[in-house]
């Protein structure tokens, strides 16, 4: 029973990490421009499937594919941010019917161009199993994605908190009209979120690819994941987004050993409901999640 | 006198010649098909692979009705969503469509072909296999397999295997919860100690799962009933944890050419259904034009999906022919004309019983070894020896 426990709470925190990666994009285009990217799961989704033709047609290494997948992650996330920055009135609910656009025609573009077919790394590495103390199981895909996605995050979190375009961001996301009358200019500030977010989705994506399974529908599927995290965080918080993913992974795999694996995403959901309930801005929330 | 019978006699020859001519124009007549598949969304790939079958069969029967008749086929793309395969049923119905083929999950079929039934089109799939769609009785609805052909199937293969503790690993669909119970009944009647383990479609790490099965199942074969991404899921969380057992076996989407290639370290010694064999070996005259006009079209192998979409659509083809030539094809004759259907196809023997169930259907289980699919159960289609135990770890 230790030993179910224990690999569940290992499966659970691994698991959680790949949520955060995914997850973190989003918040941070959120805390600074207020808007929910609904297309930022497919921009996770381009980046495996830059992946997937590196190495299916160059023979390369997944990770060698990064460079390439974040120049393309982030053109297109240019053209999003174009996009959506001729928005010029009910920001927060045109964004979301934009990016749900883009989202669905940035899947068909994907299944038009690679096919419907199920993806995943032929690199015997990746699926190489890693034992710590003969009780906790990995793949060496979820160590790396674990680790990388960690230190990430934190040098995301360090350059919000000690960089001056992280400060910049930071205070445009807690009063955009203060943060102009101080010097700070929205628009570069916000594509350089935008920037930043594409480099989060490239890594997840080449994770994902890595690790799990890819095909045309997955872009929506992390979406959602990812908002449901970003909302249990509280909308912003950076932080909040690793510790509400950790939470999620780890009730999940729980679930999974001590009930039923079609109890999962109930669980998940059951405790995303329990958090809002008790506090309805998420484990981190307020207006200025990102500015703490 | 001799003039005049000579004048006569071309005169009636030509007369004949004119009519025969004019009736054979008149018999000409282009045939529409519809068809609903999910050509996006999560059931794209399979839809995309019976959508392929159908145009094969559609090529191959212009080809062998070329100056006679021709044939058709509208298709619109159900998104993987029963409501849109229900509005795109009734959109082909609207555009005159003399009958419909295609269809994939037993949740979208069940609402498009009540659809088809309420309209009395004749709905023909090999997408669904859940005993709950026969079981309406519709007279219009027609499948060539079901979910009693793939338990037989693997639970054939399991006996094979003289296993007697068994863990049915299946996802929480109708299909594929239908399939793991009739599994666990059968084996379970005949002494075989079965757990099951449900999980969600959303599940992407099967560790946890694949663990508790590990400790506390031990059983000698773990059987899998899902699709593509779960099977690789499972087989990846299996290959990390090493379970002690004997042997990996699933159902469909499994031991395929795409997953042999696309998986290589994976599904080393893993058994799953399949019709054929890899590198696909066919023998009679109509699976090797099939074969070749798929590689026409396609330029690939053809895979299991396309067998199955070519022969629903072939035996539909048929049996409209036969309602036209019988005159009862705009009477609504053509769900009677099918159900006299009993012809040997790529899948085997078809007929259909009242409730358009195909009796006949039973799969084969092949074993993926170095690359290849051999055919290992049962023992007169195998075309190799079965390797057991052997895992892909």
């Amino acid at each position: 029973m230790i030993e179910l426990t224990l690999q569940a709470l290992f499966s659970g925190l691994l698991a959680g990490g790949y949520y955060a990666t995914v997850a973190v994009g989003l918040a941070l285009v959120f805390g600074t421009m207020r808007i929910i990217n609904l297309a930022h799961g497919e921009l996770v989704l381009l980046s495996a499937y830059i992946a997937y033709a590196a190495e299916s047609r160059y023979g390369l290494n997944p990770v060698m594919a990064i460079p390439l997948a974040l120049l393309v992650v982030g053109t297109v996330s240019m053209i999003v941010y174009a996009l959506l920055s001729r928005i010029r009135q009910d920001r927060e609910i045109n964004s979301l019917i934009l990016t749900f656009g883009i989202g669905i025609i940035m899947t068909n573009g994907i299944l038009t161009i690679w096919a419907a077919d199920i993806h995943s790394t032929t690199n015997p590495w990746f699926q190489d199993s890693l034992v710590i103390a003969d009780t906790l199981f990995a793949m060496n895909a979820e160590i790396v994605a674990f680790v990388g996605g960690l230190a990430l995050m934190a040098a995301v979190y360090w350059w919000l908190n000690h960089s001056w375009q992280g400060r910049a961001v930071r205070a445009l996301s807690s009063n955009r009209n203060a943060a102009t009358l101080m010097g700070v200019n929205p628009r570069q500030t916000e594509i350089l979120s935008f920037l930043i977010a594409a480099l989060l989705a490239t890594f997840a994506g080449v994770a994902i690819y890595t690790g799990k399974t890819v095909f045309p529908a997955l872009g929506h599927v992390l979406t959602v994941k990812a908002f449901i995290i970003t909302v249990l965080a509280g909308m912003g918080s950076i932080h909040g987004v690793l510790i509400g993913a950790v939470m999620i992974g780890i009730i999940e795999s729980l679930t999974v050993t001590y009930l039923s694996a079609s109890l999962q995403e109930l669980a998940g959901m059951l405790l995303f409901l329990v958090v809002l309930f008790v506090s309805p801005s998420g484990l981190f929330g307020g207006r200025r999640a990102l500015a703490r | 006198m001799t003039r005049t019978l000579a004048t006569l006699a071309a005169t009636v020859a030509a007369a004949a010649l004119m009519v025969g001519l004019a009736g054979s124009v008149a018999q000409a007549k282009d045939f529409l098909l519809g068809s609903e598949l999910p050509l996006t969304g999560n059931l794209a790939r399979v839809g995309q692979g019976m959508h392929e079958g159908i145009a094969v069969a559609i090529d191959m029967a212009n080809k062998a009705h070329a100056g006679t008749h021709s044939f058709k086929v509208s298709t619109i793309d159900d998104e993987t969503s029963p409501a849109k395969a229900v509005a795109a049923v009734e959109k082909l119905i609207g555009e005159g469509v003399v009958a419909l083929t295609g269809g994939y999950g037993s949740n979208i079929i069940g609402p498009a072909s009540e659809a088809a039934q309420k309209a009395g089109v004749v709905y023909i799939t090999s997408g669904g296999v859940t005993p709950d769609l026969t079981g309406r009785g519709y007279k219009t609805f027609f499948r060539i397999n079901n979910t009693d052909g793939y338990a037989l199937a693997m639970i054939g293969l399991v006996q094979q295997m003289a296993a007697k503790k068994v863990s049915v690993v299946y996802l929480n669909k109708e299909a594929t919860s239908n399939l793991a119970k009739q599994v666990k009944e059968t084996l379970g009647a005949k002494g075989v100690a079965v757990t099951m383990h449900e999980f969600d479609g959303s599940t992407s790490d099967f560790k946890p799962l694949v663990n508790k099965v590990k400790l506390q199942d031990r059983p000698d074969v773990i059987a899998m009933v899902g699709y593509e991404n779960d099977y690789v899921g499972i087989l990846r969380a299996a290959k990390v944890l090493k379970p002690d057992v004997k042997a990996m076996v699933g159902v469909w989407s499994l031991a395929t050419a795409q997953m042999a290639k696309e998986f290589p370290d994976l599904m080393e010694n893993v058994h799953g259904t399949s019709m054929l064999p890899f590198p696909v070996e066919f023998t009679q005259p109509e699976a090797l034009e099939f074969a070749a006009t798929y590689k026409k079209l396609f330029n690939k192998e053809p895979d299991y999906l396309g067998q199955f979409g070519y022969v629903q659509t072939r035996l539909l083809i048929d049996a409209i022919l036969r309602a036209d030539a019988a005159g009862t094809l705009a009477s609504g004759g053509l769900p009677d004309e099918l159900r006299k259907t009993d012809a040997q196809t790529l899948i085997g023997r078809v007929t259909f019983d009242a409730k358009g169930d195909n009796p006949h259907f039973t799969h084969r289980m092949g074993q993926h070894q170095g690359g290849k699919v051999v055919l290992v159960w049962p023992k007169e289609a195998a075309n190799g020896a079965m390797r057991f135990p052997a895992t892909p770890w």
